[in-house]
């Protein structure tokens, strides 16, 4: 009876304005994940947030949370659920603790949760200021708060480090990261960047003008970009002639060998045989960004600049 | 619902709403002892009479648009909606509690106001029996009065998404109070000079809307009342935030 899965959408699609803004998207998490749910701006990741919460309705398609379909048992499905949509709420002219309070008395929990949430994302010394007064990093920090109040089974974050500065994303990320192991939570978190939820993901969902394009492990997606090498060489054509000839694939990119990704025991047969030949290796290095680049390959978003 | 009117009260006990609701009676103290004499033959209703004019042509329709546009208006500043409805809540009971809450101010600025009318004739003197009947229907029935408007203001508020606009509309649809009270056939079907309607003594204002029978007044009241909140309700159970 129970479903494996925490999140499971079928075909759902939101037309906004005449056109599908989510477009057919079947989306799947199971319990105990990290899903980073990817994809450029005004891809609709909002949208679908907003759907599975039921705050917006689905033109077409079936949303099931925790096995239970949305339309019909949405209180029940809430009380297990804490989310953050697109930025933090809070209520200005109360305290991060009363904004907590204001929250707690919809959920019917004990008042001791306050402080421990509060604790969770640090932010106990500052809880009896008036939450206008907060740097947009403590108030993201509340939101997570505010998501994590009712010691959810299900979290659903939707670009929690928003506008925050480097150390602000690293501690929301170390925070998010800690989650799932310490309270078994199954976490949804979307973002435009890759790089920000290939360190804690473990699935990643990517939208692209409302089409789910991919959806799979990092592992697999790591697989799909092709890494490359480079080495920087005292004479790029002359070395690449040379390698030619030896049955080599490589191409001079910027003054740069380059050559797609390779076994150890072949760069090192490469090395030798340049050395031989009296060519100076100055430096190797894996191109780094190929992650990055096959997404940017898969939504387009470079073409559309 | 009791638990979403506590969360409420959360938000509205620290905000200028309490700097709103003494301003009418507190008028009406100082008007009421200069305008009223105790030597007048039935000077409790002179002074109703006297004081319910500005209190329920102008004041209580403008206090209801505020308080509307108030109880939405932490909602709409901080995203404070979409963090709401995402809580295990429905709906409907985030609409009641916004209402009722609206209503909780109205009585107590209601209440206020009859403390106020109290004073004056205390102060001033005037001959015992204090007349309890008409004192408090007049209370009641402005508050009662003052339900459809309350109704179609939070629509508006919802509506709007902004403190300023159904504000704004509110004061628009206010001012012209005192012309369509004198309309018998338009007067009563007015929600922004209903209140006054309902408030003030028949006896002194026997023109216009006011020849209308508090019963019938009442069934108008009622009626549109369900109207509003139906309209508002359903609007605001679809909305998508
Ligand atoms: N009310 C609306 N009417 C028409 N189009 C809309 C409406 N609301 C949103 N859209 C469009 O829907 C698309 C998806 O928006 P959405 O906010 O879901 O994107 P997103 O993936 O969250 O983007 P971001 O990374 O910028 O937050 C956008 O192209 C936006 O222009
Ligand atoms: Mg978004």
């Amino acid at each position: 009876m129970n479903s494996p899965w925490m999140i499971e959408t079928k075909q759902l699609t939101k037309m906004l304005g005449g056109k599908p803004v989510v477009d057919r998207v079947d989306m799947l998490i199971q319990k105990g994940e990290i899903y980073g749910f990817l994809g450029p701006n005004g891809a609709g990741k909002t949208t679908t947030i907003r759907m599975l919460l039921g705050l917006a309705r689905p033109s077409s398609g079936h949303i099931r949370l925790l096995g239970k379909d949305i339309r019909r048992e949405r209180l029940d499905i809430l009380r297990k659920v804490g989310s953050l949509v697109e930025y933090p709420s809070y209520y200005g002219h109360l305290s991060g603790y009363e904004n907590l309070e204001a929250v707690r008395r919809l959920l019917d929990i004990p008042k001791s949760r306050i402080d421990e949430v509060l604790a969770i994302v640090r932010l106990t010394k500052d809880a009896k200021r008036p939450v206008k007064g907060y740097s947009l990093g403590m108030k993201q920090r509340l939101g997570i708060a505010t998501a994590l109040l009712g010691s959810p089974e299900l979290l659903i974050l939707d670009e929690p480090t928003n506008g925050l500065d480097p150390a602000g994303i690293l501690e929301i990320r170390e925070l998010i990261k800690s989650l799932p192991r310490s309270q078994g939570v199954t976490i949804l978190i979307s973002s435009h960047l890759l790089s920000e939820v290939d360190q804690m993901a473990t699935r990643v969902g990517i939208i692209s003008s409302g089409r789910m394009i991919f959806q799979d492990s990092i592992a697999r997606l790591r697989k799909q970009a092709k890494s490359g090498i480079r080495m920087r060489v005292s004479e790029p054509e002359q070395a690449m002639r040379l390698l030619h000839g030896h049955g080599f694939q490589a191409a001079v990119e910027s003054e740069l060998l380059a050559f797609d990704d390779l076994p150890d025991a072949q760069i090192g047969a490469m090395v030798a045989r340049l050395s031989e030949h009296g060519h100076l290796i100055y430096r190797i290095e894996e191109s780094a960004a190929s992650l990055e680049r096959i997404f940017l390959d898969m939504t387009g978003t470079e073409g559309s600049l | 619902m009791l638990a979403m009117m506590r969360s409420e009260w959360m938000k509205i006990r620290r905000s200028i709403v309490w700097l709103l609701v003494p301003i009418s009676p507190l008028l009406a103290l100082p008007a009421g002892l200069l305008g009223t004499s105790a030597t007048d033959g039935a000077p409790w209703q002179e002074a109703l009479a006297l004081l319910a004019v500005l209190h329920a042509m102008l004041f209580l329709p403008l206090l209801t648009c505020v308080f509307a546009a108030m109880v939405c208006r932490y909602e709409h500043l901080n995203g404070g909606w979409k963090q709401l409805l995402a809580l295990p809540v429905s709906r409907t009971s985030v609409y009641a509690a916004k209402l009722a809450v609206i209503l909780l101010l109205l009585a107590l600025v209601q209440l206020l106001f009859l403390l106020a009318l109290l004073m004056v004739g205390i102060l001033g003197g005037f001959a015992p029996p204090i007349p309890w009947g008409a004192l408090l229907s007049s209370v009641l029935g402005g508050w009662i009065a003052c339900l459809p408007l309350a109704a179609l203001q939070l629509f508006a508020s919802t509506l709007f998404q902004s403190f300023a606009a159904p504000v704004a509309a509110g004061v628009v649809f206010t001012m012209p109070n005192m012309l369509i009270a004198n309309s018998a056939q338009y007067g009563p079907y007015y929600p922004w000079v209903q209140p006054m309607l309902a408030m003030i003594p028949r006896e002194h204002m026997a023109f216009g809307a006011f020849g209308i029978t508090s019963g019938t007044l009442l069934a108008v009241i009622g009626v549109s009342f369900a109207a509003f909140f139906l309209v508002g309700w359903t609007y605001f159970s679809r909305k998508a935030v």
